[in-house]
């Protein structure tokens, strides 16, 4: 018999344990494909705005996920050749030396790579152009995607996954050098100690974890800065990764010991097999548990931020710029201009146009704010109920004599208080003038332009502050179906300019949000695909590994008395466990981390991120119960023969 | 007096057409309530075949076995289950305990499996402890104990329901002559004391010694029989030896 043969035989004998990762392995293939067509891919490009990030995008992308498949893929090798280590030790006594099973070894690994490689490339062209086109639908273009096979892809694959495969094989190849023969018998070890808890570990774990929710949760002082960001996340993060090891490593062992104490639990039925099964493995699951709880907090996290960022995009497009387009005057020749251009766009007919007079003044506040407010800009409050009418917004405001009213600036998140009581003193030429700030309200009018400070002052002060400085006037203009206004808004931008900081125009800034997310929404949805995959595949890994060690377990209990179905059943609670409670610490972990972003990233401030988050966990959760199944079943044919 | 078990023409075949074996040809076997049955026979004789048919482990390809009065072969993989939870126990030479379990809890499991209360499992536990003597090792796990130890977990473990039937299959095959007569000797107190029903295979001739009677098994039949009677262990066991000797290949497995 060939070496190649014997590989063959091999990989066709250990095929449940292959398949899984196989499966995996392909998916990943599959994944970093697309993301190169897609970097590569010229229609692509050219029917989007951003593209220039997005090539980026794919770029860095595909680089974490080689990363991680790298690791992944070793890991997972490493975890076959011990596996193998009797089997290894079976050869080398009949006489095979340890240069031909590590040839076998490496033939193996070989050809399981370069088959899930011809397989991930064909899966890959085909589904790659179906994977194009959720992107394209999500950004909201309309244009057809025509997307071929992608040589340079294909080409850059191949490389990229021989690169992987080969090293690892050469991993492999090592490994069997490592073994020394004696060990190879001893490869499952009989009769390890059941793991001893120090109680303080465990509590320790338990504060750890308690407190790093707590430095997350907490809320921000008022005059934070990055350095105490850093300080008190970086802690944070530290005390949640370590607590999180200690979980898995000594309070679950202590949680399920506790529930040994209970004998009338303990003792009935199937339940002491299974507690103690759980007990003995939980030790040396404990990094993999960690790992994988952490990795799908950050995953379901940034899941759950990008697509809050995506479903809320419309509304934060809105805040950013009011009307649907906005600019400054320059001579009614210009102003006439420009409208025609809006008039002429019969899909988006004009709902309400008005002009919004704004004076820009230097001012001081009574008391010290944390934000540079010059020039200050004044508004008169009759123009701001127009156009927040315009705008079919219920608040409006209602000053007299010196009462102002501050609009909230953006990304800040001051509220009425901050202001109440206090003044702004604006230096006019003919002396100051003092304001009382008794007010807030939120919503600008304008599109955003930093120093984003905005007053609104009672109509007679806005006149008589007026007579002093002249006041710019803005145009602004409401159409219906503003998310569509695409040529128009080209246009219009092409003659104004840049008025603001942000586009004069709502569609431009609609859609360059809406392209965003859609991208990053894409790469966090497939990169968290790739890495939930791989960790359920490493799941079932570890559990198939037991189930080998576990069949003379399993056959004595058969023995004494427990049937087929109770084994099942109990097979089903083991992992159920495994597979649940890393999964339910990640879950917990990322409602606390998206908390904090929500919190943070001001473009999710007051988004209602319940519905991302459910999708987000909601995948994870289906895509585990595949995996589960797999491994019940797979497991139960093991020990269940 | 109640018959326990009650095999009638077992036989057993392995393999598939063309390449068959008939490891039983055609046994016929009888027990009754407190009786202490050896089984011997040369290696490859299909002992271990027998006992493990009579304990529902494996099914004959025919005949019927009756045991307590129900009758095992009609029974489904469920009901087999349940079955030998309630009414058999079982010891192995390799004493087949569980090692993520203590000796206290590989000895409960059968009550555990059958959900009995936890108070009346406590106070059964208490009394086989001091019957096998683990009493001292209830805490420990397997791997620290002796195998002399294990059987004695094993042995308590498969009394602790009261089964009706108790199976052994070379209980002292992997004990030192101290631990097996420590074994015998309890196994001997519970026949005599508890009238346990005990159906036991060895090929060693001193712990067949200890049995009321012992069937010799050669090629898949029942060679012979021999009843203790009123005889001593010690010319009982003389006319173990015999017998194998007349058996012919078995004599060099003697101690
Ligand atoms: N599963 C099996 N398949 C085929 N042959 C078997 C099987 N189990 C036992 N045998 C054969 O049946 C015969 C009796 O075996 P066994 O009952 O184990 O003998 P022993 O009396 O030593 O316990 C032996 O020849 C053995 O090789
Ligand atoms: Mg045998």
């Amino acid at each position: 018999m060939t070496l190649f043969s014997l590989a063959k035989k091999n990989i066709k004998g250990n095929f449940n344990h292959y398949f899984v990762y196989f499966v995996t392995l392909v998916f990943s293939m599959v994944i970093y494909y697309t993301f190169a067509a897609l970097q590569h891919s010229e229609n692509i490009q050219e029917s989007i705005e951003l593209s220039d990030t997005m090539r980026f995008m794919f770029g860095v992308s595909s680089v974490i996920l080689i990363l991680f498949v790298a690791v992944f893929v070793l890991y997972s090798n490493s975890f076959f050749t011990r596996k193998r280590k009797k089997e290894v030790g079976l050869y080398a006594i009949l006489g095979l030396r340890k240069k031909t099973i590590a040839k076998m070894l490496f033939y193996e690994n070989l050809m399981m790579g370069i088959i899930a490689l011809v397989i991930g490339i064909i899966l890959g062209t085909l589904l790659s152009k179906l994977f194009a086109m959720i992107l394209v639908k999500l950004m909201g273009s309309t244009t057809e995607v025509d997307f071929g096979i992608s040589a340079m892809a294909i080409i850059q694959t191949v490389i990229v996954f021989m690169v992987i495969i080969l090293f690892t094989s050469v991993q492999g190849y090592r490994l069997i050098y490592r073994f020394k023969l004696i060990e190879l018998f001893h490869a499952e070890k009989k009769g390890e100690p059941i793991p001893k808890v120090s109680p303080i570990s465990a509590v320790i774990g338990v504060v750890l974890l308690v407190g790093s929710y707590w430095l997350i949760l907490r809320p921000l002082p008022d005059d934070w800065t990055t350095e105490y960001l850093l300080r008190n996340d970086g802690v944070a993060f530290l005390a949640l990764v370590i607590g999180t090891h200690l979980f898995f490593r000594s309070v679950t062992v202590y949680l399920l010991k506790l529930s040994q104490r209970n004998k009338s639990r303990y003792y009935r039925g199937t339940k002491l097999i299974e507690t103690s099964q759980l007990l003995y493995r939980i030790r040396g699951n404990a990094r993999t548990f960690t790992v994988i709880a952490l990795l799908s907090a950050a995953t379901i996290s940034f899941f759950g931020a990008t697509y809050g960022g995506y479903y809320s995009n419309e509304k934060s497009a809105k805040e950013v710029v009011p009307f649907s387009y906005s600019f400054l005057s320059k001579g009614p020749e210009f102003d006439s201009q420009v409208e025609n251009i809006i008039e002429a766009d019969d899909q988006h007919p004009i709902q309400a146009q008005l002009e919004i007079p704004v004076i820009q003044i230097e001012g001081t506040l009574s008391f010290q704010l944390d934000y540079d407010i010059n020039p200050v800009k004044l508004i008169s409050a009759s123009t701001f109920n127009q156009a927040a009418k315009a705008l079919n917004r219920d608040e409006t405001v209602s000053l007299t004599g010196d009462e102002a009213a501050v609009i909230q600036p953006r990304f800040t998140e001051y509220t009425e208080a901050t202001f109440k009581g206090e003044s702004v003193t604006l230096q006019l030429d003919r002396g100051s003038r003092q304001l009382r700030l008794d007010h807030m309200v939120e919503g600008n009018v304008l599109p955003f332009d930093y120093p984003d400070f905005y007053v609104v002052v009672s109509h007679d002060v806005f006149a008589e502050i007026a007579r002093q400085e002249a006041p710019l006037t803005y145009n602004v203009y409401e159409v219906e179906n503003e998310t569509t206004a695409q040529a128009t808004s080209e246009k219009v931008n092409k003659l104004v300019g840049n008025d603001f900081q942000v586009s004069s125009s709502f569609y431009t800034e609609y859609k360059k949000g809406k392209e965003g997310n859609a991208l990053t929404l894409f790469i966090y949805g497939f990169l968290g695909l790739v890495f939930l995959a791989a960790t359920g595949s490493i799941i079932y890994f570890k559990q198939l590994t037991e189930a080998n060690e576990a069949t003379g377990h399993y056959e004595i209990l058969r023995k004494i008395g427990v049937s087929k179905r109770d084994i099942r059943r109990s097979v089903k609670k083991q992992s159920l466990f495994v597979f649940g409670l890393p999964l339910t610490v990640g879950i917990l972990h990322s409602c606390v981390i998206l908390y904090f972003i929500s919190n943070f990233i001001s473009d999710l401030i007051g988004v209602n991120l319940m519905v991302p988050i459910l999708t987000a966990i909601a995948v994870f959760i289906i895509i585990y119960t595949v995996y589960y199944a797999w491994t019940v079943n797979t497991y139960n044919r093991i020990v269940n023969r | 007096m109640k018959t326990v078990v009650e095999a009638k023409q077992i036989k057993k075949v392995y393999g598939s057409k063309g390449n068959v074996f008939s490891a039983l040809e055609d046994i016929d076997l009888t027990v009754m309530e407190g009786e202490f049955v050896g089984i011997m026979g040369p290696s490859g004789a299909g002992k271990t075949t027998l006992l493990n048919i009579l304990a529902t482990i494996d099914e004959p390809t025919s005949g019927d076995i009756v045991i307590d009065g129900i009758n095992v072969t009609k029974m489904t993989e469920e009901q087999l289950s349940a079955f030998r939870r309630d009414k058999l126990g079982f010891l192995f030479q390799d004493y087949h305990l569980l090692d993520t379990l203590t000796v206290e809890e590989n000895v409960i499991l059968p009550l555990a499996l059958a959900k009995m209360n936890v108070k009346e499992l406590e106070r059964r536990v208490d009394e086989v402890a001091d019957t096998f003597g683990i009493r001292d090792i209830l805490k420990k796990y397997p791997y620290q104990i002796s195998g002399g130890q294990k059987q004695r977990t094993a042995a308590s473990r498969a009394i602790i329901s009261n089964p009706s039937l108790i199976l052994a299959d070379e209980p002292t095959g992997a004990l030192d002559s101290k631990s097996a007569t420590d074994l015998l000797e309890c196994l001997k107190d519970l026949n005599e004391h508890d009238k346990a029903t005990i159906l036991m295979v060895t090929h060693d001739a001193y712990a067949a010694s200890y049995c009321n009677r012992v069937l010799f098994i050669k090629d898949g039949n029942i060679f012979t029989e021999l009843v203790k009677g009123e005889r001593s262990r010690k010319a009982f066991f003389n006319k173990v030896l015999d017998v194998l000797s007349a058996l012919g290949g078995g004599a060099h497995d003697v101690i």
